[in-house]
């Protein structure tokens, strides 16, 4: 079991925190109307994107989803260019041309949010391709969801994984839902981790409410793919307090479960409970945090409104290199 | 008050409720763990991978044994994990294509949480109904929970987990025929049965759980994904019997010095790294994961006899699975009592079936049989 | 130095050279070098009409073998270009495009833009493409059409072995996602190549032919085609000027529009279905920017807008000829 000593453990809420208020307040100002398109909120997994993503440098990749803003910020993309690319505007992360599902910084090998459902899992395989001959240890992530599970493209990925001894870890998501239909319905045994023995790596299946199951299963995969020992199959059962996409009445959600999620399944509680309870860490400590990432938000919320939107001229930049 | 527990437990109950006619009506209890076999041993040890679907064939496997001996009922816990639904379809539409008469299934009316928390209101459950017996498939984990709830009802137990140093590993047809044949009485209970040894934790004067096999307190700072697999982190190890031919933490005792499953007594190991203390043991501390580990202590704990923890802080594992963090100002002991749950000896009972002339019919039987209708 | 070598000779060389000169290309397709996994011969095919044969005894694991998972390893060859490395990944027939579109059209054509201009992916798909093998609808398809109508990604189109070489280099060093398209009938053809590297760069188009009664603008294989009605023309006083445009995204209407406004007349020879295709596009961009400059209306020779054909007798009237061309060009006199 990896140390994890007082500074990853204010990281690691720090990141859940930050993830976790930046969804909230995207929920609210999109309410607003202020910001255009489509928003996949990933409030209530923060621990899933938070165990893994600890593990990882600048330079190992990951890829995402379309519920892709944890994982951006778990993988250290900075949170105000995030809100600025969400509200569209030039300072944005991807200057305002990719928005909320196509936020991306591959120089913290963020490969992308991506708004094709499957379509990380040959990209990361590309990721662990290259990592491969360059030779020093890189790592993938491929995160997908229940849904993207059946999709052809997550499949192929695993056989390519498996037969060319690639270092990426696929990350199952399990929310339960693939927008409003439960996973029950769309995987015949509704553990992800169960098809992994038919494409020959190790499949597990943790509780993803519970940072620490997160961070020591993944520390393993990670460990094994980093020293040669391929792919692994990690599914991490979470769950989503808000809807497919921003608008969703969640009217397939049984009554009350959204509430009892919040109390009993929020990843954030059950961290500070058991940090406080040990003695690791003071209310105090982790009420500072709170303090200074709400702050950050604020920020982040104000320069996107404050800043500039792209201009005609930003239109046809950058289809190509050259053309 | 620990003192006046121990001390009721140190007699031996008595079989007094075991009918050993047959009996009207007889039920069965099936109970599936559908998240056995995918935690992180199969990524850090090399265990075993147990689909559900293997874990449904069982299910009718043990379901064909059951309606041939007479089985009317079964009650089973449901799960959202897929065996419950898997089982129910497949019944429902007759798609394992069985024809022989097989006992009624009640899922029971439950809340499922999927969590352990499910086995334990099944089991109480199942007790309440009064089934002659409870077929277990899981592995310790699984059969640890089982064995808080179950009272007196006999257990067949059936590997299905990755530490299965307390479950048989049985073909499933054969498991169903004993459960059978001890639920409905066509075999004397008291004959067949065996009393397994408990391990007690307490925290802080209370209760806190128990393990059927080992007791094992750790450095980890956290439940965290439950398993154990870091040898170093070992620090003292209780067990109620360690078996030389079991694999997970026991086999650190049981590769030095077996413990019979009826034997009266325990090991308290402490443990510490490889190379230090009186011996190291290279044992498999989960399948495919053999590791040394160094031994600085080792003494006989008996029935009763109460054990403290020395750590300040860390967690227990019980059989083999991370589930008690203590800290500072808890104070943990342990104790082996003799009274756990009754464990059906499966070819015990086959045995006494054969002696019963329970699978064979004469002319002679279907004479007498008509005469007596 | 120049000699005679086959189209196939020259892509086969153009990947060696460039392998040769940069450690971060890779070639990858099914049965790129073949016989993976089998007791028999390894580099067994070297692609499936051989063109990759070889590069397997030269560069060894920088040749990957792929199952058969278009979606899969062609994402595969997206992701690794955006992380640094140059693939070139072969998907066997155009035709398959329909399995992988998605990394194709949505990943590769859009990262850099929707990055913000942050992304650099210089991937290379190499495909075969084009009729006459008898190899019917699934495996003769002409789809440049359809890969140049998505912004981002580059559409090249050799038709001499001379400009396959050189335009393949440009494919490699190019730092945007590209497709190479590789007529099946073209990869027996001989041509001067020239033994050293050499790049030609994309949109600009090569005047094949020159002529002042009307302008022939042909792709592929049809430059071909172009050429011999040219020729009987020519007997009849007709002198066509031929342009193979070469790069189809970029596309270099610039020649083409000057050449209209010498000539004053337009036939396009396109092998793909008539809807929405290259032909179409060109005439439009002429019409709009060359009105005024022609002097009869523009035609068009494609294939008809029916899948390809099996039967040779079918095949035969399904694909543009040196008889429809001259046809063409009479009708716009």
């Amino acid at each position: 079991m990896s140390e994890l000593k007082k500074a990853d453990l204010l990281k690691a809420y720090r990141t859940m925190r930050e993830i976790r208020d930046f969804e909230e307040r995207v929920h609210k100002e999109f309410a607003t109307g202020k910001i255009p398109g489509f928003v996949h909120l990933y409030a209530g997994e923060e621990a899933v994107a938070t165990g893994v993503c600890m593990h990882l440098n600048d330079d190992d990749r990951i890829t995402s989803t379309h519920r892709g803003h944890g994982h951006c910020i778990a993988k250290g993309v900075d949170s105000i260019g995030m809100m600025a690319e969400i509200y569209g505007k030039k300072t944005g992360s991807c200057c305002g041309k990719g928005g909320s599902m196509h936020i991306a910084d591959l120089e913290k090998g963020m490969l992308g949010a991506n708004g094709i459902v499957g379509a990380g899992g040959p990209l990361g395989c590309g990721a662990a391709l290259a990592a491969k001959f360059k030779g020093k240890g890189g790592v993938a992530v491929v995160f997908f969801g229940d849904g993207a599970s059946n999709q052809g493209t997550i499949l192929e990925s695993m056989n390519l994984a498996n037969i060319w001894n690639l270092p990426v870890i696929f990350l199952a998501e399990n929310n339960g839902y693939a927008e409003s239909t439960g996973v029950k319905y769309n995987v015949p045994t509704p553990n992800i981790a169960d098809r992994a023995a038919g494409f020959g790596m190790p499949g597990v299946t943790v509780d993803g409410n519970d940072f620490f199951a997160v961070y020591e299963a993944a520390g393993e995969a990670i460990k094994r793919a980093r020293e040669g020992g391929g792919p692994t199959l990690l599914e991490c059962k979470t769950n989503r307090f808000f809807g497919h996409f921003e608008g969703d009445a969640m009217t397939y959600k049984a009554p009350g479960e959204v509430k009892r999620q919040r109390e009993e399944c929020d990843c954030l509680k059950i961290f500070a409970a058991k940090v406080t309870s040990a003695g690791l860490v003071t209310a105090a400590e982790l009420e500072a945090i709170d303090k200074e990432v709400a702050a950050l938000i604020d920020e982040a919320v104000e320069k996107a409104l404050a800043a500039p939107t792209p201009t005609e001229a930003d239109l046809l930049t950058d289809v190509y290199v050259s053309y | 008050m620990l003192l006046d527990r121990v001390n009721e437990s140190n007699t031996l109950l008595l079989l007094t409720n075991m009918k050993s006619m047959k009996h009207d009506n007889p039920a069965v209890g099936v109970l599936v763990n559908p998240a056995s076999g995918r935690d992180v041993r199969r990524l850090v040890a090399k265990a075993s991978v147990f689909q559900n679907t293997e874990k449904c064939n069982m299910v009718y496997r043990l379901l064909g044994a059951l309606g041939v001996l007479g089985i009317g009922e079964v009650f089973m816990m449901p799960d959202v994990a897929g065996v419950a639904c898997h089982i129910m379809h497949s019944l429902q539409y007759g798609r394992h294509g069985n024809p022989q008469k097989l006992p009624e299934v009640h899922f029971l009316e439950m809340p499922i949480e999927d969590g352990p928390v499910d086995t334990l209101r099944a089991i109480e459950l199942m007790v309440n109904r009064g089934v002659g017996a409870i077929v277990v498939m899981g592995g310790d984990g699984t059969h640890r929970l089982v064995a808080k709830k179950c009272g007196d009802v006999p257990l067949v137990t059936l590997s299905t987990g990755t530490n299965n140093a307390f479950p048989e590993i049985r073909e499933a047809t054969v498991a169903g025929l004993a459960a059978g044949l001890v639920a409905s009485g066509l075999v004397t209970a008291a004959d067949v049965c065996q009393r397994s040894k408990v391990l007690r934790v307490d925290k802080n004067g209370a209760a806190e759980d128990i393990a059927l096999v080992d007791v094992c307190v750790t450095s980890a700072g956290w439940i965290g994904s439950k398993a154990l697999w870091h040898p170093e982190s070992l620090r003292e190890l209780f067990v109620a019997f360690a078996e030389a031919d079991a694999v997970g933490l026991s086999s650190i005792a049981g590769l030095v010095r077996p413990v019979d499953r009826r034997s009266c007594y325990g090991l308290h190991l402490t443990l510490g790294p490889p190379g230090e203390g009186i011996m190291t043991v290279t044992a498999p501390i989960a399948p495919g994961l053999l590791a040394p580990v160094g031994i600085t202590g080792m003494k006989e704990i008996k029935r009763g006899e109460i054990q403290t923890v020395a750590a300040a802080y860390g967690t227990i594992a019980l059989d083999g699975e991370r589930e008690i963090e203590f800290g500072g100002q808890d104070d943990i002991k342990v104790w082996l009592d003799v009274n756990g749950p009754l464990i059906v000896d499966i070819s015990k009972t086959m045995e006494q079936a054969v002696r019963n002339h329970v699978f064979v019919k004469t002319e002679y039987d279907e004479h007498r049989r008509e005469s007596a209708s | 130095m120049s000699r005679k070598i086959s189209f196939k000779d020259a892509i086969n060389e153009a990947l060696s050279q460039e392998m040769e000169r940069d450690g971060s290309v890779i070639v990858m397709g099914l049965d790129n070098a073949g016989g993976r996994g089998t007791d028999g011969q390894l580099d067994a095919w070297g692609g499936v009409l051989g063109v990759t044969k070889g590069l397997y005894g030269k560069y060894g694991d920088r040749v990957i073998d792929t199952p058969i998972s278009e979606s899969s390893y062609i994402g595969a060859a997206v992701g690794a270009a955006a992380c640094g490395m140059r693939p070139v990944v072969e998907m066997m027939f155009s035709d398959f495009f329909g399995v992988c579109f998605d990394q194709m059209m949505n990943q590769a054509a859009k990262f850099r833009y929707m990055f913000g201009g942050k992304a650099v992916t210089p991937v290379t798909m190499r495909t075969c493409y084009g009729g006459g093998f008898r190899a019917a609808a699934q495996h003769s398809q002409v789809l440049y059409s359809v890969f140049s109508h998505i912004p981002g990604l580059k559409v090249v189109v050799p038709s001499t072995p001379h400009d396959a070489k050189g335009l393949l280099t440009q494919c490699i060093r190019d730092n945007d996602p590209v497709i190479f398209m590789e007529h099946k009938v073209l990869y027996a053809m001989k041509g001067e190549v020239p033994e050293e590297s050499y790049a030609i760069p994309f949109g600009k188009a090569n005047v094949v032919r020159e002529g002042k009664d009307v302008t022939v603008v042909a792709i592929g294989w049809m430059v071909h085609k172009a050429l011999q009605a040219a020729q009987s023309l020519s007997k009849a006083g007709v002198e066509c000027e031929v342009i193979d445009p070469r790069t189809v995204s970029p596309l270099d209407y610039d020649t083409i529009i000057k050449s209209v406004e010498k000539t004053g007349r337009l036939v396009i020879v396109d092998e793909s279905n008539p809807r929405c295709s290259m032909a179409s596009d060109i005439s439009s961009v002429v019409a709009q920017n060359a009105f005024k400059a022609l002097k009869g209306s523009i035609q068009m020779v494609t294939a008809p807008h029916t899948p390809s054909p099996f039967s040779g007798a079918l095949e035969d009237l399904y694909l543009p000829s040196p008889a429809k061309i001259e046809a063409a060009v009479k009708a716009t006199m």
